[in-house]
């Protein structure tokens, strides 16, 4: 606009270069009312978290907090899951394998269940030995402890092991059977 | 880090650790009736720095059994008990497989003094000393004796060799024996065995009945 006319713009800039006289007493005031603003610990609790609030992170800071976080997510699961493991089930240690046989003649399907599949019926699932035979069987890793297991015949019928020591149960009936591991 | 933000992080962790047994999904196999009940005593126990496990697997076990949910809840929280009075008898720093197995102790009648004891005689891991003593007791063997047994074997005898005491104590019963006098007669047979002759110990990897 004012490209043709230089000497304008010229004085435009000497006019904004002008020094400004500035009050003596600008930076008293300035303090007296910083001072005069009541600090956020005055404000409620609820307030305070209620009150959006901007964080600046550096890009470093940010990998570091989500590092963090993902640390204590897996030290959590893999805490879950050593206990699942074994450690808070009935065993700890090396797991060896031991095998389960029950004879069912009338069963047509048979399953183990136990503390150490957490009595699901679906997880292991026993076979026949031959194709007529009444004697079902299968083996499962156990670390050492003491387990209480029992079989299922066709997913209702109870049969405890009449081979190893039986475990009452007064508080849901049907009694389970017991098979202890040994670690040293 | 403003303080809102150092704030959250606990809070989230607490309340991630709260939520552990609502998140497990076995839970949704327990009846609807008592599992937030379960949920709650499963997230009191480890609270208390109880192992939860034992919990969920008595849970499971009532399901399957298709038990009530009254007694399913019932259930976990006597068991809950037991493994507070094991933790009390074994001390703080008990495996939570060794609490397991003493809660099925005390449970089969064994005293608190008798696992206390058992704690001191042993430095190996207590899990088959107390399941065998759960075990005998299961048998019939009188409480006191099958303490004493155990308590006899307990400080030098390897696992499997204590497996083995059990097995024999259980035959000389199903041959007729008395119970206590078995488990007596066995213990002093096996406390004066050479514990490395291997007569008695693991048989490698095979698979094996119980």
């Amino acid at each position: 606009m004012f490209e043709d006319r230089p000497d304008i713009v010229e004085r435009v800039v000497s006019y904004l270069k002008r020094p400004v006289r500035i009050d003596a007493a600008l930076d008293r005031r300035v303090m007296e009312e910083i001072a005069s603003v009541a600090p956020p610990r005055a404000r409620g609790l609820l307030t305070a978290w209620l009150t959006g609030r901007r964080i600046a992170v550096s890009p470093l800071g940010a990998l570091a907090a989500a590092a963090g976080l993902a640390a204590i997510v897996v030290v959590a699961y893999r805490g879950a899951l050593s206990e699942r493991a074994g450690a808070g089930a009935t065993g700890e240690g090396v797991a060896r394998q031991y095998s389960f046989v029950v004879r069912a003649p009338q069963a047509t399907r048979v399953s183990l269940v136990g503390d150490f599949n957490d009595w699901d019926a679906a997880r292991t699932p026993m076979r026949r030995v031959g194709a007529e035979s009444a004697v079902w069987t299968t083996a499962v890793p156990l670390a050492p402890g003491r387990y209480r297991y029992a079989f299922l015949a066709d997913g209702s019928r109870w049969l405890a092991d009449p081979a190893a020591p039986l475990a009452r149960d007064e508080e849901f009936g049907p009694p389970s059977s017991v098979v202890t591991v040994g670690g040293s | 880090m403003p303080s809102p933000v150092r704030l959250t992080l606990p809070v989230v962790a607490v309340f991630a650790s709260v939520t552990a047994a609502a998140q497990d999904p076995r839970i949704d196999r327990v009846p609807a009736e008592s599992r937030a009940a379960v949920v709650a005593l499963i997230d009191s126990a480890r609270g208390a720095g109880l192992p939860v496990e034992p919990l969920m697997q008595r849970a499971l076990e009532g399901t399957t059994k298709h038990a009530s949910g009254e007694r399913i809840v019932a259930a976990v929280r006597h068991l809950a008990g037991d493994l507070g009075r094991a933790r009390d008898a074994l001390g703080a720093p008990a495996s939570p497989a060794e609490l397991n197995a003493g809660a099925m102790a005390l449970r089969a009648g064994a005293s608190s003094e008798t696992l206390a004891e058992l704690r001191r005689a042993r430095r190996d891991a207590l899990i088959v000393p107390l399941a065998v003593l759960t075990d005998l007791m299961a048998s019939g063997v009188p409480a006191d004796s099958a303490a004493a047994a155990v308590l006899a074997l307990a400080a030098t005898t390897r696992d499997a060799d204590l497996v083995a005491f059990r097995q024999a104590v259980e035959r000389d019963i199903a041959l007729g024996a008395a119970p206590g006098p078995a488990a007596a007669a066995a213990a002093s047979s096996f406390s004066a065995a050479p514990q490395a002759s291997g007569a008695h110990g693991q048989q490698g990897a095979q698979p094996r009945k119980p």
